[in-house]
């Protein structure tokens, strides 16, 4: 039934997507405005239901598999979207939001997962709290950057003096940099809860060991990468151009914290 | 006597070539005089603003070439000013002057400003005594117009003004302008509407610096603001989100130095320059540092012009009445152009002569040649005596404006309908003998 629910949201977050995008460019922007966020929101509930519902299914409270990571990421990324639509009035942000959300649920809402996560200490309590608070950390990473990036359109735009129509939909800058360093700190605590509950289980149950993983070690550079970001971007006051290209750079190790479970042995998923 | 006008405006020519041509209010007088000593220019004005810099002269007969005034007096070189320019001569002179005396050619249409700045110019080349008779009546005209325009249409009351424009953008950057602070360099009224604007938007607080540090407090106290002292603007400008500056400084204040040293004081945080000023007082170039923004007159023109279309109908609604103000105009000029009136009055009386010559031609015939010559002599100077007062009438009348009295005289004598005149070129057959009435 979970997949239903899944398809049934993906669907949704496609045509709040169209929506998002006509809000901000198409020709009678007030009607596609209005219905974007309920859009949003339905889409954002079937998925809630969709995820439960696998997770109960499985008889665990924690998304373990790739498509469970997925879906939950994406769940996270649409409830950031849906914070900052309602907390600074703009939907700039469903531009990217709510497509990705899409992207990421499209295959789990195809079939079910073969990968999962076999290890005997998934249904420990520190584990919701490591992967939950690491999936938030992506999703307001991710946030970050676009904000990042859009306040860099937005810059360009205002200092070009052409005013081109098709941009008028950029929130002000200051706005943008308070969704970028809101959104930064929001992640940072939360990685460091996830690395730090992470690095308890491993204690407990791997030693010291467990830290010359690549993945791990690789987790611990995105960590310390995030924090420079973040005290760089604090005391410099860093804006506009450099603070993407700080935002990108950080963002890719992220991708690549993702993508080395290939090469990790300890924290894998593998074939059931 | 014939108007020409020229000179070069927002249209026309960039910021960079109008700000090495732009007068300052105080040299305008002296300008001004030494325009009306150019060869052939009987009376003249030069109207000198940040959109536009014009020379009006009548004169007479040499065509006064006022692109080579240009060149001499601005060492511009002649090949880059000349496609900038633009003459207008007689009628269309004429217009142009309504036409940007009811803002109707400004680049925001309605702007308040441009009338007061007319009436500047015009004060300042009555002051050297370069407005006679001819100027007099076409500036009256203009104010007239002017003012009925900006009654009798909606163009001013919504203005789309250079101040909200202004506001507009500094909200694109600051999103709030909720605590922001507002720095004032140099007093003008465009500037001053400008911080006006900002400070009702929810702008936090105000700062004054002027180079007389008087005109700072007075203005000070008017906006309950602080004063910065001119000598530390440097120092002191990166206390502001905003500045505005409007100076007459012929030098740039504000350089990428400068800015740099804003930006690393501010921790990037950016600021929004706004420079009114024509020379421009803020470094262009400065716009290229990461956090600093900044629009010259020329870019918030460009951005309100963008805004303009709701407001066509009013321009629209505008420019009829000034093509019928135009009209009346002429029609009143024409009436005071009392050539043909004469022409005719003359015309008319020699007729009445020569009939009662035909007349009585039978019982004069005999007459000796000598006497008859004698009869001619006689009703000729009887006829010139008694049109010597009506005649002198129209001339005064003409004169003073008085068109009443030239109606009643040409009533008077049931003169028929003057002949037409279009589009401000004379009737050929009274050119010459206008020109013998003029001497």
């Amino acid at each position: 039934m979970s997949l239903v629910w899944l398809r049934v949201a993906a669907f949704l977050y496609g045509l709040a997507s169209v929506s998002a995008v006509a809000a901000l460019l198409g020709r009678s922007r007030e009607v596609w405005r209005r219905i974007c966020v309920p859009l949003a929101v339905t889409a954002w509930l079937f998925h809630l239901v969709a995820s439960a519902e696998m997770l109960v299914a499985a008889h665990r409270w924690m998304p373990v598999g790739m498509h469970e990571v997925q879906s939950v990421l994406a769940l996270l990324i649409a409830s950031v979207f849906l914070a900052i639509a309602l907390r600074y009035r703009t939907l700039s942000f469903g531009v990217f939001a709510l497509p990705l959300s899409v992207l990421l649920i499209v295959v789990p809402a195809l079939g079910p997962d073969k990968y999962t996560f076999s290890s005997p200490v998934i249904r420990s309590g520190w584990l919701y709290l490591h992967i939950a608070s690491l999936l938030m950390a992506y999703a307001t990473l991710i946030f970050s950057l676009a904000a990042s990036f859009l306040y860099l359109l937005q810059e360009r735009r205002l200092k070009d003096k052409r005013s081109p129509g098709f941009l008028e939909w950029l929130p002000p800058l200051d706005t943008m940099d308070q969704i970028a360093q809101t959104t930064l700190i929001i992640g940072f605590c939360a990685m460091t809860l996830g690395l730090f509950a992470g690095s308890l289980i491993a204690q407990e149950h791997f030693g010291s060991a467990y830290f010359a993983d690549p993945k791990v070690l690789l987790s611990f550079v995105m960590w310390g990468l995030y924090a420079v970001m973040l005290f760089v971007r604090r005391s410099t006051g860093l804006r506009g151009r450099r603070a993407v290209y700080l935002s990108s750079i950080v963002f890719l190790v992220m991708l690549s914290v993702w993508a080395a479970n290939l090469l990790s042995s300890v924290h894998r998923f593998s074939a059931s | 006597m014939k108007i020409l006008l020229t000179g070069l405006n927002h249209k026309t020519a960039p910021v960079e070539l109008r700000e090495r041509l732009a007068i300052a209010p105080e040299r305008l007088a002296a300008e001004t005089e030494s325009l009306l000593s150019h060869p052939g220019v009987q009376e003249g004005m030069i109207l000198s603003t940040c959109n536009r810099v014009e020379l009006l002269v009548c004169y007479d007969e040499r065509d006064p070439e006022l692109g080579t005034y240009l060149n001499r007096r601005f060492s511009v070189d002649a090949a880059k000013l000349q496609p900038h320019l633009y003459q207008h001569r007689e009628g269309e002179a004429i217009r142009h002057l309504f036409r940007v005396a009811s803002s109707l050619d400004s680049m925001v249409v309605g702007e308040p400003q441009i009338l007061g700045q007319v009436k500047e110019a015009y004060a300042a080349a009555r002051s050297v005594g370069a407005i006679g008779a001819n100027l007099e009546r076409l500036l009256q005209g203009a104010f007239s117009v002017a003012k009925k325009v900006r009654s009798e249409t909606q163009i001013g009351s919504s203005s789309v003004s250079i101040a909200s424009v202004a506001v507009g953008l500094a909200r694109k950057i600051f999103g709030s302008l909720e605590g922001k602070r507002v720095l004032l360099v140099g007093a003008g009224k465009m500037s001053e509407l400008a911080a006006r604007h900002l400070m009702q938007q929810g702008a936090g607080s105000l700062m004054i610096s002027n180079r007389t540090y008087e005109r700072a407090v007075g203005l000070a106290q008017k906006f309950n603001a602080h004063v910065i002292r001119f000598e530390d603007l440097e120092k002191r400008a990166d206390e502001a989100d905003i500045v505005i500056t409007s100076t007459g400084s012929s030098e740039f204040l504000f350089r990428t130095p400068h800015a740099q040293q804003f930006m690393h004081r501010r921790r990037n945080r950016p600021m929004f320059f706004i420079d009114i000023a024509v020379p421009r007082d803020v470094d262009p170039s400065m716009n290229k540092l990461d956090g600093i923004f900044l629009y010259d007159i020329d870019d918030l023109q460009s951005v309100a012009a963008v805004n303009l279309s709701d407001r066509s109908r009013e321009a629209h609604h505008a420019e009829e009445i000034l093509e019928e103000e135009f009209l009346r105009y002429r029609r009143r000029l024409d009436a005071l152009d009392v050539v043909p009136t004469l022409v005719s009055l003359q015309s008319y009386a020699e007729e009445v002569r020569q009939a009662e010559l035909r007349r009585a031609h039978s019982r004069l015939s005999s007459l000796t040649p000598e006497q008859f010559a004698a009869v001619e002599a006689v009703t000729r100077g009887l006829v010139n005596k008694f049109l010597h007062h009506p005649l002198r009438a129209l001339k005064d009348a003409a004169g003073a404006g008085d068109a009443g009295t030239v109606d009643a005289i040409r009533s008077a004598f049931q003169l028929p309908e003057r002949p037409e005149e279009v589009g401000g070129i004379s009737h050929p057959s009274l050119t010459s003998t206008r020109e013998k009435f003029h001497e």
